[in-house]
């Protein structure tokens, strides 16, 4: 087990060296100029020079690639390009925004999918299965930009129930998490971003709790629970349920990551001041610094949800054995 | 002034008549880089713009510019880009055939040297297009050294009036100022020369009826810092000139008008005086004194603020000869000194950036975020969330502070976004431009005020002087005779424009030379002048060169 354990962290590793490195090549490689961004091309040579030696631009690229790998090691991820301000403190604001809203995603998903995946195990076959899955199937494969703008056409634009966007009111900058989760309007603002992600992602719990709760309906010692004339919503509820909920447990760790990476469209199209929203400001500002430490703090928690998820298998699931070369 | 400039009217005139004529008549005669061409097809060009998801008008206006080109038999494609990728083909590359770019009114392009040195002359920081006119550059320099304001406007109509006769760039229209607000809740804005109801001037004079007493202010670029020696865009000077005091500023119909100095008075050509008001203060309560803005200029020079280090370099000696005031020398003349530089340097405290970079740990100042600003202008900072928004509030010990209790900058995804905060009342007014279209739709709703204002910005038609055809004078007149402007300004503008014509709009009143009238759409034309300089074409009506 300490084995595979410590060869997954190292596969881990390898795998966050190899994005940062290949993160570090796609943003020099887009076409355009950083400096653009930030400075006329008006203004003199020798200041344009002067301000590409003061981001580091200046250096050759393998040398400008050298000190990027040490910053990141040493966590000195430089100040953006744009604003001068550390990227660290722009990502550690941003950061949890993402989590507020990933998590109020993620929370609606999980308890409205495992709640109607039980119902529609448990009436097969009725209008309810039936609906539920296409339902979710379509809002699966509608991309989140299209439900997010239905919702915003109809909810805010039309009928004025809700705000256009962002995570407070104009002027209204709360200090701290406390004061933002008191308040009202934050609550306001975050539900549809929230309905948005979840309507995405629902279908995932809903129709894994649906499969499993079908299969463990099918098990003897659901039969058996029936035939000692237990209720039927004990039986859904105690035995079937929390035997199917295995299945979703796991899968969950792996949306959540890939949740947070997701937030892009959602978070520009409700003007969520979050790490989506960042990405996108970033790479079109030619940003490197914070580009670079946005696309890296997302791989590197999807990649460790992997990890973790991985060493998580071996504990909660006795019937998984661990082979020389990892999980069989 | 100085004889060497001292160039007439009446000599200008004779010269350009006769550059005219002898390109009329002489045909190509005078472009050697022809002679392997001649009688061949002209060649196909490119016209780049900004992709429409920039600016929804440049895309448009292109394609019907390359439909009327092709009308004529010339192959003209569209290539409508990212904004950033244009200019730097444009400005860097230097590799483009011909492009359209909007100059936008910005306070420091109220004085000619932007549209007539830095884009025209062979030296000109923006003069990438290769245009290269002894006369401009004749005149460039003059009107640079002049430092009487009747003289060098002679000197500027007259630059005027060579460059439209050589065709060096169709201005296409100028643009308003299309901006949009909730006249049921602000009073006391006040629209300025290029900048609209998100001028200075409105943010002073702006009041509300009710609510908070904040003025939301919508902009669909985020503002990238709050730095004042490393800014160098509009965007930013807009919201760092709230915090940061002035000698100077341009006043609403461009005219300079006194702020934090007294007076700031050109004793002779190159002599400044400076008069600081009494009794200002910093933010923090310390007192604004001429040390400060002694101090301000020396460290611009030290760390070569970007914005400003061309006009500090004319700089000779500073000395402080009172307890308020200062005199400046100058090694040279430079008379857009007062408007590109006076009236656009933020006067910093020296008791803070006396220490930065190095307390600030960062190497260099223009690495420095400046995070909690503190200056002496007319509103304190509050915070700023970068990419969401800037909070600022009226400072009442300002020796003239606002009448509105501050303003809340918002930035917005988009244009529509803008237009939809505006009609729900979330924002009250735009700082910048908002789509003509949506500026026509706002207008309908009750509550809301949706107007184009005056401004000396343009849309430009630039060419590549030094590539194929643009060469020849005849051909970029043609060009600019097939240019629609009545259906670009009624249609693609919505009808927030003016035809173009001259390099320096009518708006600019000052400066603008009224002789320049410019040319109507006319295909027949078009083609008369081709035809008269030699071009031809062929069965399949394809356009060639003379020869």
């Amino acid at each position: 087990m300490g084995d595979y354990i410590l060869r997954r962290l190292i596969y881990t590793l390898i795998t966050i060296f190899a994005v940062a490195s290949i993160l570090f090549i796609v943003f020099r490689m887009l076409p355009g100029e950083a400096t653009l961004q930030v400075i006329s091309p008006a203004m003199d040579e020798a200041v344009q020079e002067r301000m590409r030696a003061a981001f580091g631009l200046d250096q050759p690229l393998w040398q400008q690639y050298f000190i990027y790998l040490k910053n990141l090691v040493t966590l000195e991820w430089g100040r953006s390009f744009v604003s001068a301000q550390e990227v660290t403190d722009i990502l550690s604001y941003r950061f949890w925004n993402t989590i507020l809203l990933m998590a109020a995603g993620m929370c609606l998903t999980l308890v409205l999918g495992i709640g109607f995946g039980i119902i529609m195990a448990w009436k097969r076959n009725s209008a309810l299965d039936i609906g539920g899955t296409v339902i979710s199937l379509i809002f699966q494969a509608a991309p989140p930009f299209i439900t997010g703008l239905l919702l915003l056409i109809v909810l805010s634009y039309r009928l004025g129930i809700f705000p256009t966007g962002g995570m407070y009111p104009p002027g209204m900058r709360p200090e701290g998490l406390l004061e933002l989760l008191v308040m009202p309007e934050f609550w306001h603002r975050i539900v549809l971003p929230t309905i948005t992600v979840g309507a995405y992602y629902i279908s995932t719990p809903m129709l894994i709790m649906r499969d499993s709760m079908l299969e463990v309906l099918g098990s003897d010692f659901i039969e058996l629970a029936k035939a000692k004339g237990l209720k039927p919503s004990r039986v859904m509820l105690r035995h079937a349920a929390r035997n199917a909920l295995l299945g979703v447990v796991t899968i969950a760790s792996i949306m959540v990551g890939f949740a947070v990476g997701g937030q892009v469209v959602v978070e520009s199209l409700f003007s969520w001041p979050g790490m989506g929203q960042l990405m996108v400001e970033s790479a079109a500002a030619h940003d490197y610094p914070v580009a670079q430490g946005t696309f890296l703090t997302l791989a590197i928690l999807v990649i460790s949800l992997n990890f973790l998820t991985d060493v998580a298998y071996c504990y909660l699931d006795p019937r998984i054995k661990i082979s020389s070369t990892g999980l069989t | 002034m100085d004889s060497k400039t001292d160039l007439s009217r009446r000599r200008f005139l004779k010269q350009a008549g006769a550059v005219s004529a002898a390109g009329a008549v002489g045909g190509l005669s005078g472009y050697a880089g022809f002679a392997h061409a001649a009688g061949k097809p002209v060649e196909s060009m490119n016209l780049l713009t900004a992709n429409a998801s920039f600016d929804p008008v440049r895309p448009e206006m292109g394609r019907l510019i390359t439909q009327a080109c092709q009308s004529i038999g010339w192959d003209v494609k569209l290539a409508a880009e990212d904004y950033n990728l244009g200019i730097g083909k444009v400005f860097k590359e230097k590799d483009f055939d011909m492009f359209i770019v909007r100059w936008t009114g910005r306070a420091n392009r109220i004085d000619p040297e932007t549209f007539i040195s830095m884009m025209h002359s062979r030296d000109g920081s923006y003069n990438k297009w290769g245009y290269d006119n002894a006369r401009v550059n004749e005149l460039a320099k003059a009107q640079q050294v002049t430092m009487n304001p009747d003289k060098r406007r002679e000197l500027v109509h007259e630059a005027q009036a060579v460059l439209f006769d050589d065709v060096a760039t169709c201005p296409i229209v100028y643009p308003s100022m299309t901006n949009a607000y909730r006249e049921d809740r602000l009073d006391g804005l006040v629209p300025m020369m290029g900048e609209g109801i998100g001028s200075f001037w409105s943010d002073m004079n702006v009041s509300t009826r009710s609510g908070d007493g904040y003025v939301r202010t919508g902009q669909t670029s985020p503002l990238k810092n709050l730095n004042p020696v490393s800014a160098t865009d509009s965007n930013e000077f807009k919201e760092l000139r709230m915090i940061y005091d002035r000698l100077i500023q341009v006043g609403p119909d461009g005219s300079i008008v006194p702020w934090a100095a007294k007076s700031v008075t050109a004793v002779d050509d190159t002599t400044v005086d400076i008069v600081l008001r009494d009794g200002m203060k910093w933010h923090d309560g310390k007192p604004v004194t001429i040390e400060d803005v002694k101090f301000t200029f020396e460290y611009c020079t030290k760390w070569k603020a970007p914005f400003f280090i061309s006009s500090l370099e004319k700089f000779a000696s500073m000395e402080i000869t009172g307890s308020n005031s200062m005199r400046i020398l100058l090694s040279e003349p430079h008379a857009p000194l007062m408007n590109n530089f006076f009236a656009q340097i933020f006067i910093l405290p020296k008791h803070i950036w006396q220490d930065i970079p190095e307390k600030a740990q960062v190497d260099d100042v223009l690495n420095f975020a400046n995070e909690n600003p503190v200056g002496s202008g007319p509103f304190r900072f509050d915070y700023w969330d970068r990419g969401k928004e800037l909070k600022v509030s009226a400072n009442a010990d300002h020796f003239q502070p606002p009448k509105c209790a501050g303003i809340i900058r918002i930035t917005y995804g988009s244009h529509d976004a803008m237009a939809a905060a505006i009609e729900t009342g979330e924002c009250d007014r735009t700082r910048y431009i908002l789509k003509p279209a949506l500026v026509q739709d706002l207008d309908k709703i009750a509550g809301v005020a949706g107007r184009g204002y005056a401004s000396h910005g343009m849309y430009g038609f630039m060419f590549n002087h030094l590539r194929g055809p643009l060469q020849d004078r005849a051909f970029r007149e043609a060009i600019d005779l097939l240019i629609p402007r009545d259906v670009i300004r009624d249609v693609v503008m919505a009808g927030f424009a003016t035809n173009g014509g001259s390099v320096i709009a009518p708006a600019n009143e000052f400066w603008h030379n009224p002789a320049v009238a410019g040319r109507s759409h006319n295909v027949k034309k078009a083609k008369d002048v081709l035809a008269a300089a030699g071009y031809s074409w062929d069965g399949d009506g394809k356009l060639h060169y003379p020869g």
